[in-house]
């Protein structure tokens, strides 16, 4: 499949502080490219610079293979940039706010009024027509600006934090709305801290730190390679520390640790049986309340590989 | 007792607010500039006045005229820093709530309304105080030479500094009752200016001052005016004793203003003046001290409450959308902003005052007066005899070699066939008149007073016009900066070129219908001057506005608009802010036109050559207004009647004509070139201040 964004060593600096350093990222037509980070890991600028807002320092970054910087003008009619605030006009209602990009795209006459029309109807806003974009509520901010970038239907969604500030309604219908445009054929980048909704709608993910591509690959892979070293939450009724220490003697146990009440015991590389833990436990008088796999998802894959570190 | 003064401590003293801003005052680079500057300006008048002075001849009495030249000099340039500054450090009260991140916090402290109220004015007022303070070692330069009383030093900086206070009060009471928006500055401002420019202007015709019939039947004029104790400005001649402005003596005013207040308004306007602005800015507080919780607490601005209750709104924030044109850029700047129910309220109350404004003036120009002797097509060819009314003298006949003036011009014979006023006429031994002096017809409001009045309201129009769409175009692309649209814009496939192209357009056609008003109110004069000229067919014909100014008028003042919009779009390309690309913008046009103004009426009022003086003067739009309007005041030598020329010699209109046409085109190169520079840069520059 066709690589749509494509960096190669792709750097930004700002003055001295360094946003991004040699980012190398693929995402194919058709995906949903989720990109995490902690804040100021580089996110925002690398979907800046994908949406020729910014230059990049160094490297390249492809759209649709046209070259940012030097194919501005030919990416920005395939791209929809929605960023993190919501960029709201004063005295203009709904309906202008989206003839006005829609104009801005050359999309005039009859043609204009229906593809408004349309986008109000897919995104669900079509009884706030009349509605002053200012007074609208943050939700419909959101959705609007979804409606936004669909005057044009663009190959290419950049969405930076679309979902950040939502109540959990919005956050839900926004989630159903970029499914649906998924299905469209749409090829989408996402950046969101809301890690379990980006696993249920993203197929690919890219967690980045201090302006570096940590992993970039499918959600099932990450789950997978964080998986790597099996952990098992155990309880016990009495001296925790002890029966950790008394654990963490045995050979398949990496390490052993009274955490938050129970015992994280973590196995070495390629241990999957756990059976041992409540024998030895059981067998040294220790009485068992809770035995249990730690479930590796998307949150705790990236607390796995990420280390907190900010700029 | 302990509680009060506990209170007032904490309300100015020990107001938290307050002493955060003393405490960091004096580490800002930018204030330190400042003040300098101010200081350095006091010092260059100081020095050059007593270099220049007139009376440099050393002894005591000399010196203390200097001194007193000198303190009215550094009394009017603190008052004009005072007016300039006041408005630009509290205007931002305005927008507090907008940016309220900080005020709500401070809302949900244990502070008191009025130390709230008071911190927020007086934080904002510190930098203004402090600069009248450090510059009181430099008025007292004066004291060293004498001739100028302690009490007018004081009373100086008392009206300086009760003008910053009332315009602080005044912004903080448009912030408390939620009436501003980042908008509402630049009208803040434009109040302002047009308070004190009006006020003064104003103040110069004899309407505005008391008049009245003295014991000696002598009629008695007031030097002041009724807004000499309302007006800094006018306010500030009268502590220098000048004699234009002396105040009545109580006993010589008429008996009904002869009570207080309008005794005190009167006989001491400084005085009332201070007290007047102390207090009023002491009533603007009160509410907000008051109210300041309550109305922070409320949903609705009281805007919107009226709105809603007038039924001029349903508070709903909802309205038909309007069509959008092919260039988006452009219908924004030209319907969204011009739309908004307070832009559409100042549009179409700028136009319709304006327009009456000249429709009055017609109608006292048109409207005539009966003089005691006047000719009414009264001169029989046949008899040779001239009726004049009023003379209770039947037809009188006319000598042969009669000499006849109408004003200081020569006239002939055909001229008695017209009707004027009769000004002088004496006879010969045989009764017959000799010389006849005649004047044009009285009206309410003579040609000189017509044209001067209209020319002040085109060039007050046109400069508000000018403030409007500077402060527009400087506004418009910081402001997509700051709010982040235009991160939005430039992510379309729209380029720098119909970007700016888009703007420019958009706030031309922002300005035109207000453009309108300074074209059509000379456009009815020259209806009803055409009119009168096809009755008239009078060849010494004056007219109110040269017929030309159609034409000249609106391509010189459209395109100086335009200029004013590149210039401003400019400063708001490479300014960080709203309010610096504001400042820099504004400030440029009012110095451009300024200069050019100061350049063209020099050489119109001194040139001997009245061809060049035209020439000159066409190329600004302010002289060029003149020159259509009101030539023979201000270009006298080009339209000396004295001279033997005609009233309207058509070699220097013809000049005027072709210059203003030549300087439209030098303006709109200057608008081209401006352009594609900005074209060619954008990219560069907006990346630059991307971060």
């Amino acid at each position: 499949m066709a690589a749509v964004i494509k960096t190669v060593n792709l750097t930004k600096r700002y003055g001295t502080l360094v946003a991004l350093s040699n980012l190398n990222l693929e995402i194919n037509e058709g995906d949903c490219f989720g990109f995490i980070g902690p804040n100021g890991a580089g996110k925002t600028t690398t979907i800046k610079i994908l949406a020729t807002l910014l230059q990049p320092t160094w490297g390249e970054a492809r759209v649709c293979d046209y070259v940012v910087g030097y194919q501005s003008r030919s990416i920005r009619p395939l791209i929809g940039y929605v960023p993190d605030y919501f960029g709201a006009y004063e005295d203009m209602v709904v309906q202008e706010y989206l003839e006005f990009f829609a104009a801005a795209y050359n999309i005039n006459g009859a043609q204009r009024t229906k593809i408004v029309n349309d986008v109000l109807e897919l995104t669900d806003l079509g009884f706030k027509r009349d509605a002053a974009v200012d007074g609208l509520s943050r939700g419909m901010k959101q959705r609007l600006s979804i409606a936004r970038v669909l005057v044009h239907d663009p190959k290419v969604l950049l969405l930076d934090e679309p979902a950040g500030n939502l109540d959990p309604r919005a956050r839900i219908e926004m989630r159903e709305l970029l499914k649906e445009l998924r299905r469209m054929g749409k090829t989408i980048l996402i950046s969101s801290h809301i890690l379990p909704e980006l696993a249920d709608l993203c197929n690919t993910v890219g967690i980045i730190e201090q302006g570096e591509l940590l992993y970039s690959g499918p959600v099932a892979d990450i789950v997978r390679r964080a998986r790597a070293g099996t952990v098992v939450h155990v309880g016990v009724l009495r001296a925790p520390e002890q029966a950790a220490a008394l654990l963490a003697q045995h050979p398949d146990v990496e390490s052993a640790a009274p955490n938050n009440g129970y015992i994280e015991v973590a196995l070495k590389t390629g241990v999957r049986d756990y059976s041992f833990i409540p024998s030895q436990l059981v067998a040294a008088g220790f009485q068992i309340n809770l035995l249990r796999e730690e479930e590796v998802n998307l949150e705790t894959a990236f607390m796995r590989l990420t280390k907190g570190m900010v700029q | 007792m302990l509680g009060i003064a506990d209170y007032l401590w904490r309300l100015v003293p020990g107001n938290p607010i307050l002493l955060r801003v003393v405490e960091n005052a004096g580490k800002k680079r930018r204030d330190a500039i400042i003040r300098c500057g101010y200081l350095g300006l006091l010092v260059i008048v100081v020095l050059y006045t007593l270099v220049t002075g007139s009376d440099n001849t050393g002894d005591l009495a000399a010196l203390s005229r200097t001194s007193t030249v000198l303190f009215q000099q550094m009394s009017y340039l603190q008052l004009g820093l005072v007016a300039l500054l006041s408005p630009i450090f509290t205007a931002g009260a305005i927008t507090q709530e907008r940016d309220s991140q900080t005020y709500d916090i401070l809302l949900s402290t244990p502070l008191t309304n009025g130390q709230i109220v008071m911190g927020s004015l007086l934080s904002r007022e510190f930098f203004v105080i402090a600069l009248l303070v450090s510059g009181i070692p430099i008025f007292a330069v004066t004291q060293i030479f004498g001739g100028v009383a302690i009490e007018s030093i004081v009373y100086s900086f008392l009206i300086a500094a009760s003008t910053a206070m009332v315009t602080g009060a005044m912004a903080m009471a448009i912030a408390t009752f939620k009436v501003g928006t980042r908008r509402t500055i630049f009208s803040f401002y434009l109040f302002i200016v047009v308070y004190l420019v009006g006020g003064y202007l104003l103040d110069r015709a004899d309407f505005f001052h008391l008049t009245w019939i003295d014991a000696a039947g002598n009629k008695v004029r007031t030097f002041t005016s009724w807004f000499t104790a309302l007006n800094p400005f006018l306010a500030l001649p009268v502590i220098f004793k000048d004699k234009a402005h002396l105040p009545p003596n109580l006993a010589d005013l008429p008996q009904g203003y002869q009570t207080w207040p309008l005794g005190w308004y009167w006989t001491s306007p400084a005085s009332f003046y201070v007290c007047f602005m102390l207090l009023l800015s002491l009533a603007m507080m009160v509410p907000s001290v008051l109210f300041l919780r309550r109305l922070a607490q409320s949903t609705t601005s009281i805007k919107g409450w009226l709105l809603q209750n007038l039924r001029l709104s349903k508070g709903d924030r909802t309205r038909k959308p309007r069509p959008v044109w092919h260039n988006p850029i452009a219908w924004r700047e030209a319907r969204t902003k011009a739309s908004a129910a307070r832009s559409t309220f100042l549009r179409y109350g700028f136009i319709v005052l304006g327009i009456i404004g000249a429709v009055v003036l017609l109608a006292m120009h048109s409207t005539e007066l009966t003089p005691a002797l006047f000719i009414n097509h009264s001169y029989d060819p046949t008899k040779n005899t001239l009726y004049i009314e009023g003379s209770h003298q039947p037809e009188i006949p006319v000598a042969p070699g009669v000499e006849v003036k109408i004003g200081d011009a020569p006239a002939t014979l055909d001229n008695l066939y017209g009707r004027y006023e009769v000004a002088n006429f004496t006879q010969d031994a045989n009764q017959a008149i000799a010389t006849i002096d005649l004047k044009e017809y009285p009206r309410k409001l003579d040609p000189d007073q017509a044209r001067s009045w209209l020319l002040g309201l085109t060039i007050v129009e046109f400069s508000v016009i000018l403030l409007i769409i500077s402060n527009a175009a400087a506004s418009t692309v910081t402001r997509e900066k700051e709010d982040g649209t235009l991160d939005l814009l430039l992510s379309t496939p729209i380029t720098s070129r119909y970007y700016i192209w888009g703007k420019l357009r958009g706030l031309v056609a922002f300005v035109l219908p207000l453009l309108a008003v300074p074209v059509a109110s000379s456009l009815i004069f020259i209806v009803h001057d055409v009119a009168r000229w096809l009755a008239a067919r009078d060849d010494n014909f004056q007219w109110i506005v040269f017929p030309e100014a159609m034409l000249m008028m609106p391509a010189m003042l459209i395109i100086v608009c335009a200029f004013a919009a590149i210039l401003g779009m400019q400063m708001s390309l490479r300014c960080r802010t709203t309010v610096r690309a504001v400042m820099s913008s504004v400030g440029i046009v009012v110095g451009a036109c300024a200069a050019l103004g100061w350049c063209g009426y020099s050489v119109l009022q001194s040139s001997t050559a009245p061809e060049l003086a035209a020439a000159i003067g066409a190329f600004s739009p302010f002289t060029l207004l003149t020159l259509l309007i009101d030539p023979y005041q201000f270009a006298g030598n080009g339209f000396n009647i004295n001279a033997g020329t005609s009233y309207d010699p058509p070699g220097v209109r013809i000049v005027a004509f072709v210059v203003c046409a030549v300087a439209i085109a030098a303006y709109a190169m200057g608008i081209f070139s401006m352009y594609k520079s900005m074209v060619k840069n954008f990219d560069m520059t907006i990346r630059r201040q991307s971060r």
